[in-house]
Protein backbone atom coordinates (compact mmCIF):
# COMPACT_ATOMS: atom_id res chain seq x y z
CA UNK A 1 0.00 0.00 0.00
CA UNK A 2 2.74 2.45 0.85
CA UNK A 3 4.78 1.55 -2.20
CA UNK A 4 1.79 2.17 -4.44
CA UNK A 5 1.45 5.70 -3.14
CA UNK A 6 5.11 6.45 -3.56
CA UNK A 7 5.22 4.92 -7.05
CA UNK A 8 2.51 7.30 -8.26
CA UNK A 9 4.28 10.24 -6.75
CA UNK A 10 7.56 9.11 -8.24
CA UNK A 11 5.95 8.84 -11.67
CA UNK A 12 4.63 12.39 -11.38
CA UNK A 13 8.10 13.61 -10.54
CA UNK A 14 9.71 11.63 -13.34
CA UNK A 15 7.30 12.73 -16.08
CA UNK A 16 8.99 16.11 -16.83
CA UNK A 17 12.22 14.22 -17.50
CA UNK A 18 10.52 12.36 -20.38
CA UNK A 19 9.58 15.63 -22.01
CA UNK A 20 12.97 17.37 -21.85
CA UNK A 21 15.19 14.60 -23.14
CA UNK A 22 18.91 14.72 -22.65
CA UNK A 23 19.56 13.87 -26.30
CA UNK A 24 18.30 17.17 -27.73
CA UNK A 25 20.54 18.17 -30.60
CA UNK A 26 22.26 21.55 -30.44
CA UNK A 27 24.75 23.45 -32.57
CA UNK A 28 28.34 22.31 -32.27
CA UNK A 29 30.24 24.62 -29.96
CA UNK A 30 33.94 25.32 -30.34
CA UNK A 31 36.09 23.92 -27.53
CA UNK A 32 37.14 26.35 -24.88
CA UNK A 33 40.61 26.68 -23.48
CA UNK A 34 39.93 24.74 -20.34
CA UNK A 35 39.41 21.62 -22.40
CA UNK A 36 43.01 21.81 -23.59
CA UNK A 37 44.47 20.47 -20.40
CA UNK A 38 46.70 17.47 -20.85
CA UNK A 39 47.41 16.65 -17.25
CA UNK A 40 44.00 16.70 -15.69
CA UNK A 41 40.38 16.44 -16.69
CA UNK A 42 38.80 19.81 -17.45
CA UNK A 43 36.31 21.16 -14.99
CA UNK A 44 33.41 20.87 -17.45
CA UNK A 45 33.73 17.11 -17.56
CA UNK A 46 31.93 16.71 -14.28
CA UNK A 47 30.56 13.23 -14.82
CA UNK A 48 32.42 10.22 -16.14
CA UNK A 49 29.71 9.38 -18.65
CA UNK A 50 31.98 10.03 -21.62
CA UNK A 51 34.16 7.12 -20.55
CA UNK A 52 31.30 4.70 -20.90
CA UNK A 53 31.97 2.33 -23.78
CA UNK A 54 29.23 0.57 -25.73
CA UNK A 55 27.19 -1.89 -23.75
CA UNK A 56 28.37 -4.86 -25.80
CA UNK A 57 31.95 -4.26 -24.72
CA UNK A 58 32.80 -6.60 -21.96
CA UNK A 59 32.70 -5.78 -18.37
CA UNK A 60 34.13 -2.27 -18.30
CA UNK A 61 30.97 -0.23 -18.25
CA UNK A 62 31.11 2.23 -15.42
CA UNK A 63 27.89 2.58 -13.54
CA UNK A 64 26.85 6.22 -13.55
CA UNK A 65 24.85 7.08 -10.48
CA UNK A 66 21.52 8.16 -11.92
CA UNK A 67 20.66 11.59 -10.66
CA UNK A 68 17.09 12.19 -11.79
CA UNK A 69 15.57 8.74 -11.96
CA UNK A 70 15.15 6.73 -8.83
CA UNK A 71 17.37 3.74 -8.31
CA UNK A 72 14.24 1.62 -8.18
CA UNK A 73 14.05 1.66 -11.97
CA UNK A 74 17.30 -0.28 -12.38
CA UNK A 75 17.29 -4.03 -11.91
CA UNK A 76 19.27 -5.14 -8.90
CA UNK A 77 21.71 -8.02 -9.14
CA UNK A 78 20.81 -11.33 -7.55
CA UNK A 79 22.67 -12.09 -4.37
CA UNK A 80 24.83 -15.19 -4.16
CA UNK A 81 27.42 -14.13 -1.61
CA UNK A 82 25.97 -15.58 1.58
CA UNK A 83 29.37 -16.12 3.16
CA UNK A 84 30.07 -12.40 3.15
CA UNK A 85 26.79 -11.56 4.82
CA UNK A 86 23.20 -12.71 4.77
CA UNK A 87 19.99 -10.73 4.34
CA UNK A 88 18.20 -10.12 7.58
CA UNK A 89 15.21 -12.40 7.98
CA UNK A 90 12.00 -10.31 8.17
CA UNK A 91 11.03 -12.16 11.35
CA UNK A 92 14.25 -10.97 12.98
CA UNK A 93 13.54 -7.38 11.98
CA UNK A 94 10.05 -7.72 13.39
CA UNK A 95 11.47 -8.88 16.72
CA UNK A 96 13.95 -6.00 16.85
CA UNK A 97 11.62 -3.13 15.97
CA UNK A 98 9.88 -2.84 19.40
CA UNK A 99 13.32 -2.35 20.94
CA UNK A 100 14.08 0.39 18.44
CA UNK A 101 10.81 2.23 19.05
CA UNK A 102 9.33 2.04 22.53
CA UNK A 103 11.35 -0.47 24.54
CA UNK A 104 14.61 1.42 24.37
CA UNK A 105 15.87 0.94 27.90
CA UNK A 106 19.41 0.03 28.85
CA UNK A 107 19.41 -3.64 29.84
CA UNK A 108 21.75 -2.91 32.73
CA UNK A 109 19.39 -0.40 34.36
CA UNK A 110 18.09 -2.22 37.38
CA UNK A 111 15.71 0.34 38.77
CA UNK A 112 12.90 0.77 36.24
CA UNK A 113 10.67 -1.10 33.83
CA UNK A 114 12.50 0.06 30.73
CA UNK A 115 15.65 -1.65 31.94
CA UNK A 116 13.80 -4.74 33.11
CA UNK A 117 12.07 -5.35 29.82
CA UNK A 118 15.27 -4.77 27.85
CA UNK A 119 17.05 -7.19 30.15
CA UNK A 120 14.27 -9.70 29.66
CA UNK A 121 14.68 -9.44 25.90
CA UNK A 122 18.43 -9.94 26.16
CA UNK A 123 18.01 -12.93 28.46
CA UNK A 124 15.63 -14.59 26.03
CA UNK A 125 18.08 -13.91 23.23
CA UNK A 126 20.86 -15.46 25.25
CA UNK A 127 18.75 -18.56 25.79
CA UNK A 128 17.98 -18.91 22.08
CA UNK A 129 21.67 -18.62 21.13
CA UNK A 130 22.61 -21.13 23.83
CA UNK A 131 19.97 -23.60 22.65
CA UNK A 132 21.34 -23.42 19.15
CA UNK A 133 24.76 -24.73 20.19
CA UNK A 134 23.74 -26.92 23.11
CA UNK A 135 25.11 -24.65 25.84
CA UNK A 136 23.76 -22.94 28.95
CA UNK A 137 22.62 -19.30 28.73
CA UNK A 138 25.25 -18.29 31.28
CA UNK A 139 28.00 -19.46 28.93
CA UNK A 140 27.08 -16.99 26.20
CA UNK A 141 28.74 -13.58 26.05
CA UNK A 142 27.51 -11.02 23.53
CA UNK A 143 30.22 -9.19 21.65
CA UNK A 144 30.36 -6.94 18.62
CA UNK A 145 30.98 -9.75 16.17
CA UNK A 146 32.98 -12.86 15.49
CA UNK A 147 36.16 -10.83 14.91
CA UNK A 148 35.99 -9.43 18.43
CA UNK A 149 35.22 -12.88 19.81
CA UNK A 150 38.21 -14.38 18.01
CA UNK A 151 40.46 -11.66 19.36
CA UNK A 152 39.02 -12.10 22.84
CA UNK A 153 39.42 -15.85 22.81
CA UNK A 154 42.90 -16.08 21.36
CA UNK A 155 44.52 -13.12 23.04
CA UNK A 156 42.58 -13.65 26.26
CA UNK A 157 43.53 -17.28 26.78
CA UNK A 158 47.12 -16.79 25.62
CA UNK A 159 47.74 -13.79 27.88
CA UNK A 160 46.08 -15.39 30.90
CA UNK A 161 48.37 -18.39 30.78
CA UNK A 162 51.44 -16.53 29.52
CA UNK A 163 53.60 -17.40 32.53
CA UNK A 164 53.55 -21.14 32.00
CA UNK A 165 52.29 -21.67 28.43
CA UNK A 166 53.70 -19.92 25.39
CA UNK A 167 52.53 -21.99 22.42
CA UNK A 168 49.43 -21.69 20.23
CA UNK A 169 48.33 -23.89 17.34
CA UNK A 170 46.16 -22.76 14.46
CA UNK A 171 45.81 -23.52 10.74
CA UNK A 172 46.83 -21.71 7.58
CA UNK A 173 43.27 -21.37 6.34
CA UNK A 174 41.87 -19.46 9.29
CA UNK A 175 40.08 -16.16 9.04
CA UNK A 176 42.27 -13.07 8.88
CA UNK A 177 41.33 -11.96 12.41
CA UNK A 178 42.61 -15.23 13.87
CA UNK A 179 45.84 -15.08 11.90
CA UNK A 180 46.38 -11.45 12.78
CA UNK A 181 45.75 -12.09 16.49
CA UNK A 182 48.34 -14.85 16.36
CA UNK A 183 50.75 -12.49 14.63
CA UNK A 184 50.28 -9.94 17.42
CA UNK A 185 50.90 -12.64 19.99
CA UNK A 186 54.04 -13.67 18.15
CA UNK A 187 55.27 -10.11 18.53
CA UNK A 188 54.55 -10.37 22.23
CA UNK A 189 56.81 -13.41 22.44
CA UNK A 190 54.50 -16.37 21.95
CA UNK A 191 55.19 -19.20 19.54
CA UNK A 192 52.55 -20.05 16.97
CA UNK A 193 52.35 -23.17 14.82
CA UNK A 194 50.36 -22.79 11.60
CA UNK A 195 49.24 -26.26 10.60
CA UNK A 196 49.11 -26.92 6.86
CA UNK A 197 46.00 -28.38 5.26
CA UNK A 198 45.71 -31.24 2.86
CA UNK A 199 44.57 -30.77 -0.71
CA UNK A 200 40.92 -31.10 0.28
CA UNK A 201 41.26 -28.44 2.95
CA UNK A 202 41.06 -30.66 6.03
CA UNK A 203 43.91 -30.70 8.54
CA UNK A 204 45.78 -33.87 9.36
CA UNK A 205 44.95 -35.11 12.85
CA UNK A 206 48.36 -36.76 13.20
CA UNK A 207 50.09 -33.46 12.52
CA UNK A 208 47.93 -31.75 15.10
CA UNK A 209 48.71 -34.35 17.71
CA UNK A 210 52.41 -34.10 16.94
CA UNK A 211 52.32 -30.32 17.17
CA UNK A 212 50.80 -30.19 20.66
CA UNK A 213 53.54 -29.52 23.23
CA UNK A 214 53.44 -29.40 27.04
CA UNK A 215 53.37 -25.60 26.86
CA UNK A 216 50.47 -25.35 24.39
CA UNK A 217 47.62 -23.30 25.76
CA UNK A 218 45.23 -22.99 22.82
CA UNK A 219 44.26 -24.76 19.61
CA UNK A 220 42.14 -22.63 17.28
CA UNK A 221 40.54 -24.29 14.24
CA UNK A 222 37.49 -23.01 12.40
CA UNK A 223 34.53 -25.32 11.90
CA UNK A 224 33.46 -24.31 8.40
CA UNK A 225 35.81 -22.36 6.18
CA UNK A 226 34.31 -19.18 4.78
CA UNK A 227 36.00 -19.46 1.38
CA UNK A 228 35.77 -23.13 0.52
CA UNK A 229 33.08 -24.50 2.81
CA UNK A 230 35.35 -27.23 4.14
CA UNK A 231 34.14 -28.75 7.42
CA UNK A 232 36.96 -29.68 9.79
CA UNK A 233 36.71 -32.80 11.98
CA UNK A 234 35.89 -30.82 15.11
CA UNK A 235 34.81 -33.82 17.15
CA UNK A 236 38.13 -35.62 16.67
CA UNK A 237 40.11 -32.44 17.30
CA UNK A 238 38.13 -31.84 20.47
CA UNK A 239 38.87 -35.38 21.63
CA UNK A 240 42.60 -34.86 21.01
CA UNK A 241 42.61 -31.62 22.99
CA UNK A 242 40.68 -33.26 25.83
CA UNK A 243 43.30 -35.95 26.11
CA UNK A 244 46.01 -33.36 26.74
CA UNK A 245 45.51 -31.50 29.96
CA UNK A 246 45.30 -27.75 29.85
CA UNK A 247 44.90 -27.34 26.09
CA UNK A 248 41.86 -25.23 25.27
CA UNK A 249 40.05 -25.70 21.99
CA UNK A 250 38.64 -22.63 20.29
CA UNK A 251 36.61 -22.89 17.12
CA UNK A 252 35.50 -20.03 14.90
CA UNK A 253 32.04 -21.31 14.04
CA UNK A 254 30.73 -18.13 12.41
CA UNK A 255 29.88 -19.93 9.16
CA UNK A 256 28.75 -23.13 10.85
CA UNK A 257 26.30 -22.04 13.54
CA UNK A 258 22.70 -22.47 12.49
CA UNK A 259 23.69 -24.32 9.35
CA UNK A 260 25.08 -27.62 10.60
CA UNK A 261 24.08 -29.11 13.96
CA UNK A 262 26.57 -28.23 16.69
CA UNK A 263 26.76 -29.33 20.29
CA UNK A 264 29.62 -27.88 22.29
CA UNK A 265 29.59 -30.76 24.76
CA UNK A 266 29.64 -33.49 22.14
CA UNK A 267 32.36 -31.66 20.21
CA UNK A 268 34.44 -30.85 23.32
CA UNK A 269 34.75 -27.20 22.35
CA UNK A 270 35.82 -24.75 25.06
CA UNK A 271 35.41 -21.48 23.17
CA UNK A 272 33.29 -20.77 20.15
CA UNK A 273 32.76 -17.66 18.00
CA UNK A 274 29.33 -16.89 16.64
CA UNK A 275 28.48 -14.11 14.23
CA UNK A 276 25.07 -12.49 14.01
CA UNK A 277 25.03 -11.41 10.42
CA UNK A 278 25.91 -14.86 9.07
CA UNK A 279 22.72 -16.43 10.50
CA UNK A 280 20.30 -13.91 8.95
CA UNK A 281 20.60 -11.59 11.92
CA UNK A 282 21.78 -7.99 12.31
CA UNK A 283 25.31 -6.81 11.69
CA UNK A 284 27.37 -5.59 14.60
CA UNK A 285 26.64 -8.37 17.06
CA UNK A 286 28.22 -11.70 17.77
CA UNK A 287 28.53 -14.07 20.65
CA UNK A 288 31.23 -16.01 22.40
CA UNK A 289 30.65 -19.33 24.04
CA UNK A 290 33.01 -19.58 27.02
CA UNK A 291 32.82 -22.89 28.84
CA UNK A 292 32.18 -22.73 32.56
CA UNK A 293 32.63 -26.40 33.47
CA UNK A 294 35.63 -26.80 33.47
CA UNK A 295 36.11 -23.07 33.65
CA UNK A 296 37.99 -21.35 30.87
CA UNK A 297 39.84 -18.31 32.16
CA UNK A 298 40.33 -15.34 29.87
CA UNK A 299 41.96 -12.00 30.17
CA UNK A 300 39.35 -9.54 28.88
CA UNK A 301 40.41 -7.14 26.16
CA UNK A 302 37.73 -4.56 26.95
CA UNK A 303 37.73 -3.26 30.50
CA UNK A 304 34.86 -1.42 32.10
CA UNK A 305 31.89 -1.97 34.35
CA UNK A 306 32.18 -5.75 34.48
CA UNK A 307 29.18 -6.64 32.32
CA UNK A 308 28.98 -10.07 30.70
CA UNK A 309 30.80 -11.86 33.54
CA UNK A 310 33.58 -9.27 33.41
CA UNK A 311 34.74 -10.63 30.08
CA UNK A 312 33.19 -7.96 27.87
CA UNK A 313 32.23 -4.70 29.50
CA UNK A 314 29.97 -2.18 27.86
CA UNK A 315 26.26 -1.59 27.39
CA UNK A 316 24.69 -4.47 25.58
CA UNK A 317 22.97 -3.42 22.38
CA UNK A 318 19.61 -4.84 23.39
CA UNK A 319 18.16 -4.36 19.90
CA UNK A 320 20.96 -6.27 18.21
CA UNK A 321 21.04 -8.94 20.89
CA UNK A 322 17.30 -9.52 20.54
CA UNK A 323 17.77 -9.74 16.78
CA UNK A 324 20.53 -12.26 17.13
CA UNK A 325 18.45 -14.31 19.54
CA UNK A 326 15.52 -14.35 17.15
CA UNK A 327 17.85 -15.30 14.28
CA UNK A 328 19.19 -18.16 16.37
CA UNK A 329 15.67 -19.33 17.24
CA UNK A 330 14.61 -19.29 13.59
CA UNK A 331 17.84 -21.01 12.55
CA UNK A 332 17.24 -23.85 14.98
CA UNK A 333 13.68 -24.21 13.72
CA UNK A 334 14.61 -24.18 10.05
CA UNK A 335 17.97 -25.94 10.13
CA UNK A 336 16.87 -29.29 8.71
CA UNK A 337 14.62 -27.76 6.04
CA UNK A 338 17.21 -25.20 5.00
CA UNK A 339 19.99 -27.75 4.82
CA UNK A 340 17.98 -30.06 2.59
CA UNK A 341 17.01 -27.24 0.28
CA UNK A 342 20.49 -25.71 0.12
CA UNK A 343 22.00 -29.13 -0.68
CA UNK A 344 19.50 -29.51 -3.49
CA UNK A 345 20.24 -26.03 -4.88
CA UNK A 346 23.98 -26.60 -4.58
CA UNK A 347 23.74 -29.84 -6.53
CA UNK A 348 21.68 -28.06 -9.17
CA UNK A 349 24.34 -25.35 -9.45
CA UNK A 350 27.30 -27.70 -9.68
CA UNK A 351 25.61 -30.10 -12.08
CA UNK A 352 24.41 -27.22 -14.23
CA UNK A 353 27.85 -25.66 -14.50
CA UNK A 354 29.66 -28.95 -15.07
CA UNK A 355 27.23 -29.85 -17.84
CA UNK A 356 27.88 -26.64 -19.75
CA UNK A 357 31.45 -25.62 -18.91
CA UNK A 358 34.54 -27.79 -19.03
CA UNK A 359 37.78 -27.47 -17.07
CA UNK A 360 36.10 -26.47 -13.83
CA UNK A 361 37.80 -27.37 -10.55
CA UNK A 362 36.02 -27.41 -7.23
CA UNK A 363 38.26 -26.11 -4.46
CA UNK A 364 37.83 -27.78 -1.13
CA UNK A 365 36.20 -30.97 0.02
CA UNK A 366 33.08 -32.19 -1.77
CA UNK A 367 31.64 -33.19 1.58
CA UNK A 368 31.95 -29.66 2.87
CA UNK A 369 29.07 -27.31 3.56
CA UNK A 370 26.90 -27.33 0.40
CA UNK A 371 25.99 -23.67 0.69
CA UNK A 372 29.56 -22.58 -0.10
CA UNK A 373 30.78 -23.66 -3.51
CA UNK A 374 34.19 -22.47 -4.65
CA UNK A 375 34.89 -23.13 -8.31
CA UNK A 376 37.96 -22.31 -10.38
CA UNK A 377 37.56 -21.85 -14.11
CA UNK A 378 40.76 -22.63 -16.02
CA UNK A 379 42.07 -20.23 -18.65
CA UNK A 380 39.74 -17.46 -17.50
CA UNK A 381 40.86 -14.47 -15.48
CA UNK A 382 38.90 -14.08 -12.25
CA UNK A 383 38.54 -10.31 -12.18
CA UNK A 384 37.29 -10.09 -15.76
CA UNK A 385 34.83 -12.88 -14.96
CA UNK A 386 33.51 -10.94 -11.98
CA UNK A 387 33.30 -7.70 -13.95
CA UNK A 388 31.29 -9.38 -16.67
CA UNK A 389 28.91 -10.85 -14.14
CA UNK A 390 27.73 -7.50 -12.88
CA UNK A 391 24.15 -8.67 -12.45
CA UNK A 392 25.12 -11.43 -10.06
CA UNK A 393 26.58 -10.56 -6.67
CA UNK A 394 29.46 -12.98 -6.28
CA UNK A 395 32.87 -12.83 -4.77
CA UNK A 396 36.22 -14.32 -5.57
CA UNK A 397 37.97 -15.24 -2.38
CA UNK A 398 36.79 -13.73 0.85
CA UNK A 399 35.39 -10.26 1.38
CA UNK A 400 38.09 -9.24 3.80
CA UNK A 401 40.88 -9.86 1.30
CA UNK A 402 39.06 -8.72 -1.80
CA UNK A 403 40.66 -5.28 -1.72
CA UNK A 404 44.16 -6.63 -2.33
CA UNK A 405 45.29 -8.07 -5.61
CA UNK A 406 46.82 -11.16 -4.06
CA UNK A 407 45.14 -14.46 -4.69
CA UNK A 408 43.41 -15.87 -1.68
CA UNK A 409 45.76 -17.36 0.90
CA UNK A 410 43.23 -20.08 1.65
CA UNK A 411 43.33 -21.36 -1.91
CA UNK A 412 47.09 -21.15 -1.90
CA UNK A 413 47.18 -23.23 1.28
CA UNK A 414 44.99 -25.78 -0.48
CA UNK A 415 47.68 -26.10 -3.11
CA UNK A 416 45.88 -24.37 -5.95
CA UNK A 417 48.08 -22.91 -8.66
CA UNK A 418 48.33 -19.10 -8.85
CA UNK A 419 46.24 -18.75 -11.98
CA UNK A 420 43.58 -21.11 -10.67
CA UNK A 421 43.45 -19.22 -7.40
CA UNK A 422 42.95 -16.00 -9.37
CA UNK A 423 40.07 -17.41 -11.38
CA UNK A 424 38.05 -18.77 -8.50
CA UNK A 425 34.50 -17.79 -7.73
CA UNK A 426 32.68 -18.40 -4.49
CA UNK A 427 28.95 -19.10 -4.74
CA UNK A 428 27.07 -18.63 -1.51
CA UNK A 429 23.62 -20.22 -1.37
CA UNK A 430 21.31 -19.39 1.48
CA UNK A 431 17.84 -19.77 2.87
CA UNK A 432 16.29 -17.27 0.48
CA UNK A 433 17.92 -18.40 -2.78
CA UNK A 434 15.54 -19.64 -5.44
CA UNK A 435 15.90 -22.14 -8.31
CA UNK A 436 15.37 -19.35 -10.82
CA UNK A 437 18.41 -17.52 -9.45
CA UNK A 438 20.53 -20.66 -9.65
CA UNK A 439 19.45 -21.31 -13.23
CA UNK A 440 20.12 -17.68 -14.11
CA UNK A 441 23.63 -17.80 -12.68
CA UNK A 442 24.40 -21.10 -14.42
CA UNK A 443 23.26 -19.58 -17.71
CA UNK A 444 25.28 -16.39 -17.22
CA UNK A 445 28.43 -18.19 -16.12
CA UNK A 446 28.30 -20.54 -19.09
CA UNK A 447 27.90 -17.71 -21.60
CA UNK A 448 30.50 -15.48 -19.97
CA UNK A 449 33.09 -18.19 -19.52
CA UNK A 450 32.73 -19.41 -23.09
CA UNK A 451 32.95 -15.83 -24.40
CA UNK A 452 36.06 -15.11 -22.33
CA UNK A 453 37.65 -18.39 -23.33
CA UNK A 454 36.99 -17.69 -27.00
CA UNK A 455 39.00 -14.51 -26.59
CA UNK A 456 41.85 -16.23 -24.78
CA UNK A 457 44.92 -17.42 -26.74
CA UNK A 458 45.78 -19.85 -23.93
CA UNK A 459 42.47 -21.57 -24.48
CA UNK A 460 43.19 -21.85 -28.21
CA UNK A 461 46.45 -23.55 -27.45
CA UNK A 462 44.76 -25.95 -25.04
CA UNK A 463 42.14 -26.77 -27.68
CA UNK A 464 44.92 -27.58 -30.13
CA UNK A 465 46.37 -29.96 -27.62
CA UNK A 466 49.45 -27.99 -26.58
CA UNK A 467 50.44 -28.53 -22.99
CA UNK A 468 50.76 -25.05 -21.44
CA UNK A 469 53.22 -26.11 -18.76
CA UNK A 470 55.81 -27.21 -21.32
CA UNK A 471 56.03 -23.80 -22.98
CA UNK A 472 59.10 -21.69 -22.40
CA UNK A 473 57.65 -18.18 -22.26
CA UNK A 474 60.85 -16.17 -22.19
CA UNK A 475 61.75 -16.65 -25.85
CA UNK A 476 61.99 -12.96 -26.78
CA UNK B 1 -9.73 -28.54 21.52
CA UNK B 2 -8.33 -28.94 18.09
CA UNK B 3 -8.76 -26.27 15.45
CA UNK B 4 -11.57 -26.69 12.95
CA UNK B 5 -10.93 -27.24 9.28
CA UNK B 6 -12.38 -23.82 8.44
CA UNK B 7 -10.06 -22.11 10.91
CA UNK B 8 -7.02 -23.78 9.41
CA UNK B 9 -8.10 -22.89 5.89
CA UNK B 10 -8.74 -19.29 6.85
CA UNK B 11 -5.31 -19.08 8.47
CA UNK B 12 -3.74 -20.65 5.38
CA UNK B 13 -5.29 -18.17 2.99
CA UNK B 14 -4.40 -15.28 5.28
CA UNK B 15 -0.77 -16.39 5.56
CA UNK B 16 -0.55 -16.98 1.81
CA UNK B 17 -1.96 -13.54 1.11
CA UNK B 18 0.59 -11.97 3.48
CA UNK B 19 3.42 -13.94 1.83
CA UNK B 20 2.33 -12.80 -1.64
CA UNK B 21 2.34 -9.17 -0.55
CA UNK B 22 6.11 -9.01 0.15
CA UNK B 23 7.83 -6.67 -2.25
CA UNK B 24 11.22 -8.39 -2.16
CA UNK B 25 11.53 -11.29 -4.58
CA UNK B 26 13.57 -13.55 -2.28
CA UNK B 27 11.42 -13.06 0.80
CA UNK B 28 8.19 -13.45 -1.15
CA UNK B 29 9.24 -16.77 -2.68
CA UNK B 30 10.63 -18.04 0.60
CA UNK B 31 7.54 -17.27 2.64
CA UNK B 32 5.15 -18.65 0.01
CA UNK B 33 7.13 -21.88 -0.07
CA UNK B 34 7.35 -22.03 3.69
CA UNK B 35 3.63 -21.38 4.25
CA UNK B 36 2.70 -24.11 1.78
CA UNK B 37 5.15 -26.54 3.37
CA UNK B 38 4.00 -25.77 6.94
CA UNK B 39 0.34 -26.22 6.13
CA UNK B 40 1.05 -29.39 4.17
CA UNK B 41 2.71 -30.79 7.30
CA UNK B 42 -0.31 -29.70 9.30
CA UNK B 43 -2.57 -31.54 6.89
CA UNK B 44 -0.61 -34.77 7.42
CA UNK B 45 -0.56 -34.40 11.21
CA UNK B 46 -2.72 -36.93 13.06
CA UNK B 47 -2.05 -36.14 16.72
CA UNK B 48 -4.47 -33.44 17.88
CA UNK B 49 -2.21 -31.96 20.59
CA UNK B 50 0.62 -31.44 18.14
CA UNK B 51 -1.85 -30.06 15.63
CA UNK B 52 -3.05 -27.54 18.22
CA UNK B 53 0.50 -26.40 18.97
CA UNK B 54 1.33 -26.14 15.26
CA UNK B 55 -1.82 -24.10 14.74
CA UNK B 56 -0.97 -21.72 17.58
CA UNK B 57 2.52 -21.23 16.20
CA UNK B 58 1.07 -20.61 12.76
CA UNK B 59 -1.26 -17.95 14.20
CA UNK B 60 1.70 -16.14 15.80
CA UNK B 61 3.74 -16.40 12.62
CA UNK B 62 0.83 -15.04 10.60
CA UNK B 63 0.84 -11.86 12.67
CA UNK B 64 4.62 -11.54 12.27
CA UNK B 65 4.28 -12.13 8.53
CA UNK B 66 1.65 -9.41 8.09
CA UNK B 67 3.79 -6.82 9.87
CA UNK B 68 6.96 -7.88 8.06
CA UNK B 69 5.20 -7.64 4.70
CA UNK B 70 4.18 -4.03 5.43
CA UNK B 71 7.71 -3.08 6.49
CA UNK B 72 9.10 -4.74 3.37
CA UNK B 73 6.69 -2.81 1.16
CA UNK B 74 7.81 0.42 2.78
CA UNK B 75 11.53 -0.13 2.42
CA UNK B 76 12.28 -2.96 0.10
CA UNK B 77 11.19 -4.56 -3.09
CA UNK B 78 13.61 -3.31 -5.71
CA UNK B 79 13.26 -5.41 -8.82
CA UNK B 80 15.90 -8.11 -9.37
CA UNK B 81 17.31 -9.19 -12.71
CA UNK B 82 15.49 -12.52 -12.56
CA UNK B 83 12.10 -10.87 -12.18
CA UNK B 84 9.93 -9.78 -15.07
CA UNK B 85 11.15 -6.33 -16.06
CA UNK B 86 8.56 -3.75 -17.04
CA UNK B 87 9.77 -2.11 -20.26
CA UNK B 88 10.53 1.61 -19.93
CA UNK B 89 8.55 3.63 -22.43
CA UNK B 90 10.06 6.56 -24.27
CA UNK B 91 8.55 9.20 -26.47
CA UNK B 92 8.95 8.54 -30.18
CA UNK B 93 10.57 11.89 -30.97
CA UNK B 94 13.50 11.65 -28.59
Amino acid sequence: MFSRVSRRAARKLARPSLQCSSQRRTLVQPSTADRASVVDLPATYSDDGHFTPRSDMFGFKLEMPARESTLKDKARPIYLDMQATTPMDPRVLDAMLPYYTDQYGNPHSRTHAYGWEAEKGVDEARKHVADLIGAEPKDIIFTSGATETNNMAIKGVARFYKDKKRHIITTQTEHKCVLDSCRVLQEEGFEVTYLPVQHNGIISLEELEAAIRPDTSLVSIMTVNNETGVIQPIKEIGAICRKQRGVYFHSDAAQAVGKIPLDVNALNVDLMSISGHKIYGPKGIGAAYVRRRPRVRLEPIISGGGQERGLRSGTLPSTLAVGMGEAARVAKLEMARDHARISQLSKRLIDGINARVSHVVRNGDVTGYPGCVNLSFSYVEGESLLMALKDVALSSGSACTSASLEPSYVLRALGAAEDMAHSSLRFGIGRFTTETEIDYVVERISTVVSKLRDMSPLWEMVQEGIDISTINWSQH
Amino acid sequence: MSPTREAILRLYSSSLRASHSFSSYNFRNYFIRRTKSTFRDMQKEQDSNRLQSMFDEAVKENAVLKRSAIVNQMYGGWRLVVEKQSPTRERSDT
